[in-house]
């Protein structure tokens, strides 16, 4: 704006101070030139009346002044020539102004130079004897005189030129000064120029706008983080390239990247079934897929997005299923095993009781099939139970009745019932502790240690030992079940719990049991809230540390 | 026209990672069908190799159109040059995947248990594939320089699956067809691992714009 204001005001007076230059110098020159045909017409005059008197005579002796004098007879031919002799002259009848003055008496006329640089002015006059006095000045023309002024004329016009632009630049810088002074923070308070007003007033309305506009996508934009930062789903959305334009925190820990992501998604996972998944939802299909990933299971979702039917991205959730996956195989794996161990005393029975029913047995045989059919059909029913006793701690149906217990005569009840089983390996049980009381369900307590005991029993050598050791603290009640048996490798360590699951995988007879003793104790454990854990070392024995925590524990009356 | 130029990269560099991923999948599933036999492996990894074939063509052919019409200069004249080598590499990869495989059934067949070694060198080769591809996903040095350097533990480990093989046609020449066949398919892994170092190594290039660790250089050279 400064430069075009600049520009206009310049150019402006540039133009007028040409225009002017050239107005005077025409006004000038034509008042010179009235004046030259006024000086030429008075003296015609009084050169005419002396010829008049004198006739030709009047030349002998005549002095040029400074303008040319020429008479002329009717005929054209020169008489008297005060520049020239007359006698070289041509005839002068043609000749413009002579023609004129023999029509009307006076006649004139201008006749520029060949170079234009000069102009002859001719004026005539019709003598009485019908002879013509003519009187030319010559004189120099615009063109001459403006190029004799070209000095001047220009050193004023450089100098015109200079104050110009001084002045244009102030003038301007002078206009532009309150504009760029504006406060655009907030236009309504400006009193530059009234014209600007109602820009101003707009301008106003429209900051006002940008900024409720600004903070609603800024509240949007807190809202979408929110939302999908506390997702526990990864989220990721991707463009037509598949270059990844948002992410959410949980998508990158899912894939275990660290921030800063940008570029293309297959930067994050470049598995075949998330590549298939990727160019499944960009061709335009949802698609869904369930991808492993170093022990992790993730099920992946991708919608494809449209903008006027064409695909412009996706979007993709991603969820963590591993727990869910591992629950569904364990609960796959329970089932086979549950339907595998009641097959086994299953097939025994029924194999006796077909070899009995031929009939082809002799009574003793009888008597033996008998006892082992009884046996199998114990074993079955122990499983039976413990599959339901572990049932019933899986689904809590059935309400317990929690009570005050004193785990010290639990656990000595349950040492009696196991004496028997314990010497007959020579195996010495030691109750170590004092009386003390949890709060808990009789039943499942019973069934936890009973378990520990016969499992510290069974799994143990010759002429070991078990200890049953109860510590009392102030808010929480320990109990030990020590034995010096066989121990349990540390790889199966984390697995004992599970059902079904065994150390010694060909579910030996020998020893005897389901398979469920630990994962019973494991649950009754959960039911108190109370903690369980297990150290072993392989050949020397095993300690099963069971703690109950307050919601157990019952202070000293 | 930058912009233009920018998707193109863009996908170039997807076409890139996805054609490296199928050389993680055709060496994975050769080495699952020579250790389980398993049929699916076989045809999973036959199917990686055709497709990184018609990969590597697609590609090619991109790259040149890249060079042509962009004419790209610095930076992106070394990502598009090295993206060029890459591929290379990347296909023999995939070749030579597929050639285990072709093998392998008549190893399976002989029931020679392949000793550790081969069985170490076959994780060490995916390993470095793997981290070959992820260097350049990631654009890491790092990673490249690691993968550098695995690739002598791999020329270890032939040189160990060698001897033995060796040792075991000496002491017994019944199986020694099986056993030659081993000993191919150890070379396979060895030259897949120089393969894995050379994408590193173009990795290193199209960042640094300088080709080979100068100290790596040097081995090889002895090595030669």
């Amino acid at each position: 704006m400064h430069k075009k204001i600049f520009q206009s005001s310049f150019l402006t007076v540039f133009l007028v101070l040409i225009a002017t230059i050239a107005l005077i110098m025409g006004i000038l020159f034509h008042f010179f030139e009235v004046q030259i045909q006024t000086e030429l017409e008075n003296e015609a005059g009084y050169l005419s009346q002396a010829i008049e008197k004198e006739g030709i005579r009047f030349f002998d002796g005549f002095k040029k002044q400074t303008n040319r004098v020429t008479l002329i007879d009717a005929d054209g031919k020169v008489l008297f020539d005060s520049d020239a002799e007359a006698e070289k002259l041509d005839n002068h009848a043609d000749r413009e102004e002579i023609n004129e003055a023999l029509k009307n008496g006076t006649g004139k006329s201008i006749r520029y130079s060949q170079t234009l640089t000069e102009k002859t002015v001719n004026y005539a006059v019709k003598l009485s004897n019908n002879s013509i006095l003519r009187i030319s000045t010559t004189q120099y023309t615009v063109i001459t005189v403006l190029l004799g002024m070209l000095q001047p004329i220009l050193i004023v016009l450089v100098v015109a030129l200079i104050l110009t632009l001084v002045l244009s630049l102030k003038v301007s810088k002078a206009i532009i000064e309150p504009i760029n002074q504006l406060d655009l923070e907030s236009p309504e308070n400006n009193v530059a120029y009234e014209e600007l007003t109602p820009l101003l007033r707009k301008l106003a309305e429209q900051n006002q706008t940008i900024k409720e506009q600004l903070e609603d996508a800024y509240k949007k934009q807190v809202e979408f983080n929110l939302i999908t930062g506390n997702m526990s789903e990864g989220f990721l959305l991707i463009d037509k390239d598949a270059s990844i334009l948002t992410y959410n925190s949980a998508a990158l820990e899912l894939f275990g990247i660290t921030p800063p992501v940008n570029g293309n998604v297959l930067a994050i996972c470049r598995a075949k079934d998330f590549r298939d998944t990727i160019s499944n939802a960009l061709a335009g299909a949802k698609a869904e897929n369930i991808i492993m990933r170093e022990e992790c299971c993730y099920n992946m979702i991708a919608n494809p997005v449209f903008e006027k039917k064409e695909v412009i991205g996706a979007v993709i959730i991603i969820l963590d299923i591993t727990e869910r996956e591992k629950r569904e195989t364990l609960r796959r794996e329970f089932t086979a095993n549950v339907s595998h161990e009641l097959k086994t005393p299953l097939t025994s029975i029924s194999g006796f009781a077909e070899l009995m029913k031929e009939g082809d047995v002799s009574e003793d045989m009888v008597v033996d099939f008998s006892a082992s059919i009884y046996e199998e059909a114990q074993r079955l029913i122990t499983l039976v139970t413990d599959i339901i006793k572990i049932s019933e701690l899986d689904g809590k149906s059935i309400p317990f009745q929690s009570e005050t217990i004193d785990l010290y005569e639990l656990s000595e009840e349950i040492i009696n019932r196991l004496k028997g089983q314990a010497e007959k390996r020579n195996i010495t049980l030691n109750l170590i502790g004092d009386k003390t009381q949890i709060i808990g369900v009789r039943k499942i307590l019973d069934e936890m240690f009973y378990n520990l005991l016969d499992n510290a029993i069974k799994y143990n050598k010759e002429n070991g030992t078990v200890d049953f050791i109860i510590n009392k603290a102030e808010n929480d009640v320990t109990v030990w079940v020590r034995d010096t048996g066989i121990g349990i490798p540390i790889f199966h360590q984390s697995r004992v719990f599970e059902r079904f699951y065994r150390v010694d995988k060909s579910h030996s007879k020998q020893i005897g049991g389901t398979g469920l003793g630990l994962a019973i104790v494991k649950h009754g454990a959960i039911y108190h809230h109370a903690e369980t854990r297990l150290e072993s070392v392989e050949g020397k024995g095993t300690t099963v540390t069971i703690r109950f925590g307050r919601e157990s524990f019952v202070g000293d009356e | 026209m930058r912009n233009k130029f920018d998707r193109q990269l863009s996908q170039l560099n997807t076409e890139l990672i996805t054609m490296g991923a199928l050389c993680e999948e055709a060496i994975i599933n050769a080495v699952k069908y020579l250790t389980d036999s398993d049929e699916h492996s076989r045809d999973a990894c036959l199917a990686a190799d055709s497709q990184i074939d018609e990969k590597e063509r697609d590609i090619e052919i991109f790259c040149i159109k890249l060079l042509l019409q962009q004419q790209p200069v610095a930076g992106d004249l070394r990502v598009v040059s090295a993206a060029l080598k890459m591929i290379s590499d990347m296909e023999r990869i995939g070749d030579q995947a597929s050639d285990i495989v072709e093998i392998a059934p008549y190893v399976v067949k002989s029931g020679i248990e392949g000793s550790t070694h081969i069985r170490d060198m076959a994780d060490a080769t995916i390993k470095m594939v793997s981290e070959s591809v992820e260097s350049f996903v990631k654009m890491d040095m790092d990673i490249a320089y690691q993968v550098m350097e695995h690739d002598n533990l791999v020329d270890e480990l032939f040189d160990k699956v060698k001897d033995e093989l060796i040792k075991s046609i000496a002491e017994n020449g019944r199986n020694a067809e099986a056993l030659i066949d081993l000993l191919m398919i150890a070379k396979y892994f060895e030259r897949i691992g120089d393969h894995a170092e050379n994408i590193a190594e173009w990795v290193v290039y199209s960042i640094t714009g300088k080709h080979k660790n100068p100290s790596c250089y040097q081995e090889q050279d002895m090595r030669r």
